[in-house]
């Protein structure tokens, strides 16, 4: 319909209210969350430019410093600089987040292709199965297969916080697809002999990725939520490996000192990093119901 | 019939649950001798390890393991915790009443609060005040819980000292309601702050979806006040969502108030969890994983009887 060649007729569907505003300022669109998180990922990516030190250096003389001219965001209990610690933190907290979705994402969607494409009887085993993962709490699970990896790097954490956070997904994705398998494309695609993936790629994904969308952005939320939350209690990344919630693992001993800026600066960011990603993911669950 | 389905489900889901919560934890490398007898695992012989290990049953196999374990626990027998070397069950018997007595009444306090905060938006829908709720809630539900615990503990407990910062009752002074009380008031503070808006914001969405219905229109064409409308109609139409969205919310809640026992290192089921996953203390983390599963298993059953006796519509 969008290509003009259809057009609905019947009554006319007449429009109500004041016709939109044409300001410069974009009503509606999140452009400062946008901003905000394009500065953030940039300033993550390149902290190398303008990060002079070393997150890892440990500058002994210089531990548990406030804010100051040298170290701009004070340094930690073990004398490293949380200013080049923010920005190199934000890199793994980004990448753990990113990566998570992908594994939750890419679990889902095919999970929720084969119920939603399965006969009734194995759908709803498939689903019921789905439901009793989700019925357990998310972190205690995290926990078990963090310690069954023998955690402590990057793609460990990923993949154990990406593989507990399917199953919301997938019961959109087998919704849809149930709706979709009977279309005319779908079953004709499937006689000229489609494969799997190809209906999936092809026919299904477009249609339900709108849907998705929404959950999808939540999904890197919540996984950036989880990683720090699992590294703050020193059972996700271990404090050498630098990201917003191993920094804050330290804040134990900052609470004893009162160091207020080892406690405050990297929750900062990491709170704004998660204010704007879930502003862009309510702007498109917006989208994708209009 | 339907009822014995129901309950053919809920034995499946939970033996479901425990074998994979079993092999899960014991495919974890770590060494469980190590929270049974502590620093004295290394000076042990190979023969001791050897029998210490015979004694403890970590030589059968897995399923082995999982078989003599389901046998025991139908015994009533969960085996006994490594680390505190009494039953497993004794040890949360000791815990579970504080993680009821905050995560109860954290519960209650949320959605009691959500149901206020989301009737006063829909009345006040698009006006300022609306807008500023909706601004802050949205920001407070973005705060991680462990942070928000520990700014919390940095400006009351630290800086100000009004409040205590950790613990359920002051170590070696008499435990008095108000002692216990005081030491609540922060961990409580957190699990509402970071719940009360996601469920105060589903309570207005769902109000001024129900307001903007065609019975509204016709109850106020009739006369009935705007009030009565709210509270007669629309509040007990929207009433058995929110029921079941109180049940679903029980594991979002119950993970919330593990994560602030945690931090403020009260002493119920979230710092046992805790301990246990650090320590390897198999049969303890299986009966905790076990029961945070039951417990909202049996939520969200509870959930779809309730809705089914209050709305004939949504039965199953």
């Amino acid at each position: 319909m969008a290509d003009g060649r259809f057009e609905v007729v019947g009554i006319r569907q007449e429009t109500q209210g004041a016709p939109l505003r044409k300001g410069k300022w974009p009503e509606g669109k999140p452009v400062l969350s946008a901003l905000v998180l394009g500065f953030i990922i940039l300033g993550c990516l390149g902290c190398d430019f303008f990060a002079a030190k070393d997150p890892a250096y440990l500058d002994l003389g210089n531990c548990n410093v406030a804010p100051n001219g040298e170290f701009l965001f004070g340094t930690d209990t073990m004398g490293r600089d949380i200013f080049s610690m923010v920005w190199y933190g934000g890199r793994v907290s980004l990448a753990v987040g990113f990566m998570a979705t992908l594994v939750s994402t890419a679990a889902a969607v095919v999970y929720g292709t084969v119920s939603g494409s399965a006969p009734a009887w194995a759908d709803a085993l498939l689903m019921r199965a789905a439901e009793i993962l989700l019925s357990v709490p998310g972190l205690l699970v995290i926990l078990l297969i963090q310690a069954a990896l023998g955690g402590g790097n990057v793609f460990s954490i990923s993949f154990a916080v990406g593989i507990t956070g399917w199953m919301g997904i997938a019961k959109v994705v087998r919704t849809q697809v149930r709706q979709l398998r009977g279309c005319e494309y779908v079953v004709a695609s499937k006689c000229m002999g489609g494969g799997f993936f190809h209906i999936l790629r092809r026919h299904l994904a477009p249609n339900f990725v709108s849907s998705i969308m929404y959950m999808v952005v939540m999904n890197v939320r919540n996984a950036i939520i989880a990683e720090s939350t699992l590294s703050f209690m020193g059972l996700g990344l271990p404090v050498e490996v630098v990201s917003w919630g191993s920094m804050l693992s330290l804040a134990e001993r900052a609470l004893l000192t009162e160091s207020w800026w080892m406690i405050l600066i990297p929750g900062f960011f990491l709170v704004v990093t998660l204010l704007c990603v879930s502003t862009l993911g309510n702007y498109l669950r917006g989208k994708g119901k209009a | 019939m339907r009822y014995i389905k129901r309950l053919f489900y809920f034995v499946l889901s939970i033996f479901l649950l425990s074998a994979v919560v079993f092999y899960v934890s014991r495919l974890a490398p770590g060494d469980p001798l190590v929270s049974y007898y502590g620093d004295r695992v290394e000076k042990m012989s190979p023969g001791e390890r050897e029998w210490a290990e015979d004694r403890l049953g970590l030589h059968d196999p897995v399923s082995v393991q999982y078989f003599r374990w389901l046998e025991k626990a139908f015994h009533g027998d969960f085996g006994i915790s490594y680390k505190y070397k009494t039953d497993a069950a004794d040890v949360i018997g000791g815990r579970i009443g504080n993680t009821l007595l905050l995560g109860g009444l954290g519960f209650l306090l949320v959605f009691g609060l959500a149901l206020l905060l989301g009737v006063f938006c829909a009345c006040r829908e698009d006006r300022p005040a609306d807008r500023v709720i909706c601004r802050v809630g949205v920001v407070t539900g973005c705060i991680p819980e462990f942070w928000l615990a520990l700014v919390l503990i940095l400006i009351f407990a630290v800086h100000l000292k009004w409040l205590p910062g950790s613990g359920a009752y002051t170590v070696g002074g008499e435990a008095g309601a108000a002692d216990r009380i005081r030491h609540l008031i922060l961990p409580l503070a957190v699990v509402v702050i970071s719940h009360l808006w996601y469920y105060a914001y589903m309570v207005r969405n769902m109000l001024l979806d129900e307001m903007g219905k065609d019975y509204v229109l016709l109850a106020k064409a009739k006369g009935l006040k705007g009030g009565s409308v709210l509270f007669g109609h629309c509040l007990r139409n929207m009433f058995p969502s929110y029921l079941g969205m109180m049940a679903i919310s029980v594991p979002h809640i119950l993970g919330g108030t593990y994560i602030v026992e945690v931090v403020f290192s009260y002493p119920g089921l979230g710092t046992l969890a805790y301990e246990s996953a650090r320590y390897k203390d198999y049969n303890l983390l299986m009966l905790l994983c076990m029961l945070s599963g039951i417990v909202v298993m049996v939520c969200n059953i509870a959930a779809q009887a309730v809705n089914g006796r209050i709305d004939p519509r949504t039965g199953m």
